[in-house]
């Protein structure tokens, strides 16, 4: 479960303060799968990023699990988002000198994994559609392959919550389509909770709630 | 692999700008091979005029008062030479207050028909009697004194135990080598007694094309050792004062020229050194400044994923170590390689004393310009690691776009 309450986030262009997030609150239920909408430069990112631990908020607080995670130290935070969360972005995320099976092993180099990760990955691989390029690079992939590569990735540790930021941007429909009904599998197999931020109206219509942000103000909440 | 390692990210990561990390790969096996080359270089002198002066045993040489420069060339870097004084001389050296031991030797610079071997050879006759400087370093002792149709071989000369070497028509029996000495007066010298150079002198009149004039009675040298309490320069002077015609040379004098023409090559070396290091650290520095700007947003995508700030600081740093690793390894390769083909024109062309380290000791420099690569490494990537662990994981992905 995710509690959010009462978070901002300020920045300060040319001596002027830009509230990016502005007073957002906002509840998850584990399992829940959530949409956040809205116009370019209304703090979705910078929303995603305040949940997710990659941004201090100016005041607020975060909740995952039970767990406040700003008030843990940078180092507590980290292993927190080792364990528990995973991001997908729209941009390609892979490290190009690693192959796609690498490229999903990478969290592993930042925690405990106990069990046989490289199973694991094997099947996320599998679950993705994209077994026989396991061991291809970035660069021999398509864009929706290196997005579902990344989306493999984003599963290895079965994180509790997963935070997307337009991981369906500049895909064609197909590919789209592809990425919705993988989320909701993971979803319904593994309780992931999921906050995916979109400009596209029906992935945010096939969310069990919407949110929509408008110069940093988040309405819809519950 | 079961879970991904750090190192071996690391290593995946030094693979992506292939060109980049084989010019830094290739700068830091230059100036571990430039430091390399010039410490073994240093040192091999350093000890060469150590085993030297010591080899050489006496503390003071008389010669010609005429002879002095020649004698200094001969002695530093072994040029033949002839000079020859009474044998008088000898007997009033051995009794000047603060003289403990004193032994002749005499210089004959052999004519070219005499040897047929292109090293440049150098006859010195002595007295295995008084001697106390050359029959110390023989490699093995004599079985036998020195016979006079016997001589001893420097180190240098391509002789081993029981050649047969002739000089002005006289053939002799090599019944000894000496161990290495970097002084070439030793290591290129061959050493028979007074009475074996007198005889070969005699006989070089009816057998050498070029025969060999040398007065019986005369000598070229006479070495001193000092009694405990004198000081060579003391007892040089006082050799001097009390005899005519001749130079005291101590030592110590031989050797301080050598000294300073070191110390002047040591601070050029020291400088050239200091300045390639420097450079090399800044431009290390700066790339890997460059390397951790250009993966800002993939930096802060591990963040992301769970990488704390000692991990992206390890990451970073082991980049460093690894490439700093293998520019090392190939830099003291290449500097050892150089050094062993180039040795013997470094010993040829040299007009100092030259003595190769031995293997321990070269070990040693070289585990030690290694250790050095490695603290290059680390010294130039440690601020380019600190800020890209500093980095805030949000401000680093968005950066990145
Ligand atoms: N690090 C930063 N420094 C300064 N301004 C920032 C920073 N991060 C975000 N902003 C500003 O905050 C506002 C919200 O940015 P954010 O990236 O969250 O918007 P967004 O809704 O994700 O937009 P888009 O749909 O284009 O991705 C923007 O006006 C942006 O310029
Ligand atoms: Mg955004």
């Amino acid at each position: 479960m995710i509690e959010v309450s009462d978070i901002v986030k300020s920045y300060s262009i040319g001596g002027q303060a830009l509230k990016a997030v502005d007073h957002a609150s906002f509840t998850v239920q584990q399992g829940e799968i959530i949409s956040v909408i809205g116009h370019s430069g209304s703090g979705k990112t910078t929303l995603l990023s305040l949940v997710g631990g990659l941004t201090k908020p100016d005041s607020g607080k975060v909740i995952v699990d039970g767990t406040d995670i700003w008030s843990l130290d940078d180092n507590s935070r980290s292993h927190f988002r080792n364990r528990n969360m995973s991001f997908i972005y729209q941009f390609s995320s892979l490290i190009p000198t690693l192959t796609s099976l690498e490229n999903i092993l990478l969290p592993t180099a930042f925690g405990d994994f106990p069990g046989d990760v490289r199973a694991y990955a094997e099947e996320l691989i599998e679950r993705v559609g994209l077994k026989e390029k396991t061991n291809a690079y970035p660069s021999h992939l398509s864009g929706g392959q290196q997005r579902r590569i990344a989306i493999a990735r984003a599963f290895i540790n079965r994180p509790s919550v997963v935070l997307a930021d337009e991981p369906t941007g500049d895909l064609d429909e197909e590919a789209e389509q592809d990425i919705i009904r993988l989320f909701s599998e993971m979803n319904s197999a593994l309780k992931t909770t999921f906050i995916i931020v979109t400009h596209n109206k029906e992935i945010a219509g096939q969310a069990a709630r919407q949110l929509s942000m408008s110069n940093g103000i988040l309405t819809g909440a519950a | 692999m079961k879970k991904i390692k750090i190192s071996w990210l690391a290593l995946k990561n030094l693979k992506r700008k292939f060109i980049r990390t084989f010019v830094l790969l290739l700068l830091v096996a230059v100036v571990t091979g430039t430091l390399l080359s010039a410490t073994i270089f240093i040192s091999g002198m350093q000890n060469a005029l150590r085993i030297g002066t010591y080899r050489l045993g006496a503390d003071v040489l008389v010669v010609p008062e005429k002879n002095e420069s020649q004698a200094k060339a001969a002695l530093l870097s072994g040029e033949p030479t002839s000079f020859y004084m009474d044998g008088k001389v000898y007997d009033k050296v051995k009794d000047v207050e603060g003289v403990k031991r004193a032994s002749t030797q005499l210089f004959i610079k052999p004519t070219s028909f005499t040897c047929c071997y292109n090293v440049e050879t150098f006859l010195v006759a002595f007295d295995p009697s008084t001697d106390f400087t050359v029959t110390p370093w023989l490699q093995k002792k004599l079985k036998k004194p020195l016979a006079d149709d016997e001589v001893i071989a420097g180190s240098a000369m391509p002789l081993m135990t029981d050649d047969i070497i002739p000089f002005f028509g006289t053939p002799f029996n090599v019944a000894g080598t000496l161990e290495p000495t970097g002084m070439k007066f030793f290591d290129q010298s061959i050493f028979m007694t007074m009475q074996a150079a007198f005889e070969m002198a005699e006989k070089s009149k009816g057998r050498s094309v070029q025969p060999l004039e040398l007065e019986k009675g005369k000598i070229s040298a006479v070495l001193v050792q000092v009694e405990d309490g004198f000081t060579p320069e003391r007892v040089a002077i006082r050799i001097e004062h009390q005899i005519e015609g001749i130079k005291a040379i101590a030592s110590d004098e031989v050797t301080s020229t050598v000294r300073k023409q070191l110390a002047g090559l040591l601070k050029g070396i020291l400088l050239i050194s200091a300045i390639l290091w420097v450079l090399a650290l800044l431009m290390t520095g700066f790339s890997f400044y460059m390397i951790v700007n250009e993966r800002q947003r993939e930096l802060g995508l591990l963040r992301a994923m769970g990488a704390t700030k000692a991990h992206v600081f390890r990451l970073i740093i082991t980049e460093a170590v690894i490439l700093s690793l293998a520019g090392g390894i190939a830099g003291i390769v290449a500097g050892g390689g150089l050094l062993s083909v180039s040795k013997t024109v470094i010993t040829q062309n040299l007009k100092l004393p030259y003595l190769l380290p031995s293997l321990p000791v070269l070990s040693e420099l070289a585990a030690g310009a290694l250790i050095f690569a490695v603290i290059t490494g680390l010294l130039a990537s440690l601020l380019p690691a600190v800020f890209a662990s500093r980095m805030e994981p949000y401000d680093a992905i968005r950066k990145g776009e």
